[in-house]
């Protein structure tokens, strides 16, 4: 049964991308394929989630996977996330987009998804860090999709930077390698989860801090935590729309994934006492970073990857403040995922009808097309922490968590930037929304099938906004178990 | 330990050298140092599965990623010498002083590995270190490519000496993502107009 899980987890998007190599004659059902094959991968997802959401084992599979509800979690989200760029990306319209973006979208998609799955379901967290790695090179490939110059630079800037600081996480991988294998247990089976945590204890505090100290430069790199950050907003704005949402949506969040696994294990050798103030304060810099930056930004697409430093900033803060703030950054990164693609996807579509990027030269949207304007709004007011939307429930509960572990100065200064976050979120939304559209702009609405679809996850952040289902409740606070126990 | 400190200064050279084929050369020549030290530990070590490792760093890093960064500095359009952000006496110095950090750091980590080769593990962190900042301190995307190459080697490096070596097939894992790095990074460097990197 696992195993049938496990494949209907991963197969999928890995054979949406091998028949998108071999079809080369036949973009169009190579599309069509992968928008068939994701959903199967989606639902496997969900077929684990709830079964560990009611307490189930975790699903194993021979030595190689594992999955735990912690790993259910972002298998979820990768999954409904992937569904829902392979049906909005290139291919399976009939107008607009040129079938030369089609193949080479479809194959780095479908490995992008891929590497992704293979990340949060592996047992052996040293296959987890060569996975990680791997999304580096699948996600960079598909930036300059157009081949424009300032999408070729931001994806080898993203290139570098992303290989460079996933190499410091590497180091940081065999630095607690060593240290396992030097209490002389068997090093086969050294960075295999459960094994792993069973030594934890013994580890030395002195190697496990510096470890712990490489892996969060380093997956924090991958994160778009601040000051590793430099690379997000350029690579996020220039790539095409899909994949910034899975880039923004889901890769933040398995980076997050890795610095909390890491967490565990640290925390079982030292305590949590270090690894919570390091988080504290990569993640205050962050959401400053990320929400002083807003107000600033001219283009859509960067304000978005900006929004991204924030959030991710707020769940990183949260993984610091005991079993109520992991639950809390959880279901910040949940929101987020959900929030952060439909708004992405949406920018691609803003961008097609208007062809520019910048803020002040898409006035008019509610007047041109008002089913995408409105969603777009949704979106945004979702990113911003407006209830009746899940991440204003998460806001809540990370301000609580921070407040009642004692740390009254950084609870305000958080606070605050969320509200500066807020404002700055409204103020520029309300120019694209409102105002006289320039007139060669075209107002017929294509599509209206696939502008549906982005209602759902919409609706689900108001769902979890308002009475937070009870297994994603329990999915999310087994979840945490895992990282803080 | 020797292996170790020829790997060490072969980094070094990248600081003092401005011109990518003594870049080349300097990693093909490291990584051919690295796979003697796999060899060696291999051989003395008793983990007869290191010798695969070690044939596969010969095969791949000193031989078939050393090719690429060739070919691409061939295609390069020629213009002088390579200008680092920080100049060499300044780069020797900072050199100078991350590897006496990098003993610093590794202290904690002699006293943890009890293997007859733990000597070697502040020159690893210092390899490290020393390429980190290759990488962010040349301008040149082939330098910052040989930097981060070099990075790798330090931490293979790492692995062999504190714990003969990772799991094979991270071991593997690993030498696949580089492989696909540098190809990636090779098909994306031509189409920039810039020829130096952010």
């Amino acid at each position: 049964m696992d195993v049938v899980l496990v494949a209907a987890l991963l197969v999928p998007p890995v054979s949406a991308a091998l028949v998108a190599l071999l079809a080369s004659r036949r973009p169009a059902a190579a599309a069509w394929y992968s928008a068939v094959a994701m959903p199967v991968s989606a639902a496997a997802a969900v077929a684990i989630a709830i079964r560990l959401a009611f307490g189930g084992a975790p699903v194993v599979v021979g030595q190689a996977w594992r999955l735990d509800a912690l790993s259910a979690l972002l298998a979820l989200l990768i999954g409904l996330v992937t569904t829902l760029a392979t049906w909005l990306g290139p291919g399976l319209n009939r107008q607009s987009v040129p079938s030369s973006e089609t193949r080479p979208f479809r194959v780095y998609a479908g490995l992008f998804a891929f590497t992704m799955l293979v990340a949060v379901s592996t047992s052996n967290l040293g296959v987890m860090w060569v996975s990680i790695e791997a999304t580096t090179v699948t996600s960079a490939l598909l930036i300059p999709l157009r081949r424009t110059q300032a999408a070729i630079e931001a994806s080898w800037k993203y290139l570098l930077i992303g290989s460079v600081g996933i190499a410091l996480a590497f180091t940081g991988t065999v630095l607690a390698f060593v240290d396992y294998a030097s209490t002389g247990r068997d090093p086969a089976v050294a960075l295999q989860w459960m094994a792993l945590v069973a030594a934890a204890p013994s580890l030395h505090p002195e190697v496990a801090q510096l470890a712990f100290v490489f892996l969060l430069v380093g997956f924090g790199t991958k994160a778009g935590l601040a000051p590793m950050h430099t690379w997000l907003p350029d690579a996020h704005s220039e790539a095409p729309a899909p994949l910034s949402a899975m880039m923004s949506g889901v890769l933040l969040a398995v980076a997050l994934y890795a610095i909390a696994r890491w967490k565990a294990v640290v925390d079982l050798a030292i305590g949590s006492a270090f690894t919570d103030t390091m988080l504290l304060v990569v993640g205050t810099v962050t959401v400053f970073v990320g929400s002083a930056s807003l107000l600033s930004q001219t283009q859509y697409k960067r304000l978005l990857a900006f929004s991204s430093i924030e959030h991710m900033g707020l769940a990183c803060f949260a993984l610091a403040l005991g079993p109520l703030g992991v639950f809390a950054a959880l279901l910040h990164v949940t929101g987020h995922a959900l929030a952060k693609s439909v708004a992405f996807l949406l920018s691609g579509r803003i961008y097609d009808r208007y062809r520019s990027a910048d803020i002040d030269h898409v006035p008019g949207l509610l007047g041109t097309s008002p089913p995408t304007g409105i969603l777009f709004l949704a979106a945004v007011l979702a990113l911003a922490g407006l209830p009746p939307f899940s991440l204003f429930l998460s806001e809540i509960l990370i301000v609580q968590a921070a407040w009642s572990a004692g740390h009254p100065l950084l609870t305000a200064l958080v606070l605050l930037l969320i509200l500066l976050a807020f404002a700055s979120l409204l103020t520029h939304v309300q120019h694209m929304l409102f105002g006289e559209a320039p007139a060669d702009v075209a107002r017929d609405e294509g599509g209206r099938l696939r502008l549906a679809v982005l209602a759902v996850p919409l609706a689900m952040l108001v769902w979890i906004g308002v009475a937070l289902p009870e297994p994603l409740r329990m999915l999310l606070s087994r979840a945490a178990e895992v990282v803080g126990r | 330990m020797t292996g170790a400190s020829a790997m060490l200064l072969l980094a070094l050279v990248v600081l003092w050298r401005h011109h990518v084929p003594a870049y080349v050369a300097a990693f093909r020549m490291q990584s051919i140092a690295l796979a003697f030290v796999g060899a060696v530990v291999a051989r003395y070590g008793g983990v007869p599965e290191l010798f695969f490792v070690a044939a596969l760093i010969l095969v791949l890093k000193a031989w078939i990623v050393p090719r690429i960064l060739s070919r691409m500095e061939a295609r390069r359009p020629a213009d002088a010498a390579l200008q680092p952000l920080v100049n060499t006496e300044m780069s020797l110095l900072v050199s100078g002083a991350l590897a006496v950090a990098a003993y610093e750091l590794s202290r904690p980590l002699a006293e943890v590995v009890s293997l007859p080769t733990r000597g070697g593990l502040p020159i690893a962190l210092a390899l490290i270190m020393v390429s980190l900042f290759v990488v962010v301190s040349r301008r040149q995307v082939i330098a910052q490519i040989v930097g981060f190459l070099m990075l790798e080697n330090g931490i293979a490096l790492l692995a062999l000496l504190g714990a003969y070596g990772v799991p094979l097939v991270v071991e593997l894992g690993v030498f696949l993502d580089v492989l696909m790095g540098v190809l990636v990074m090779q098909a994306l460097v031509p189409r920039m107009r810039r020829t130096s990197g952010g």
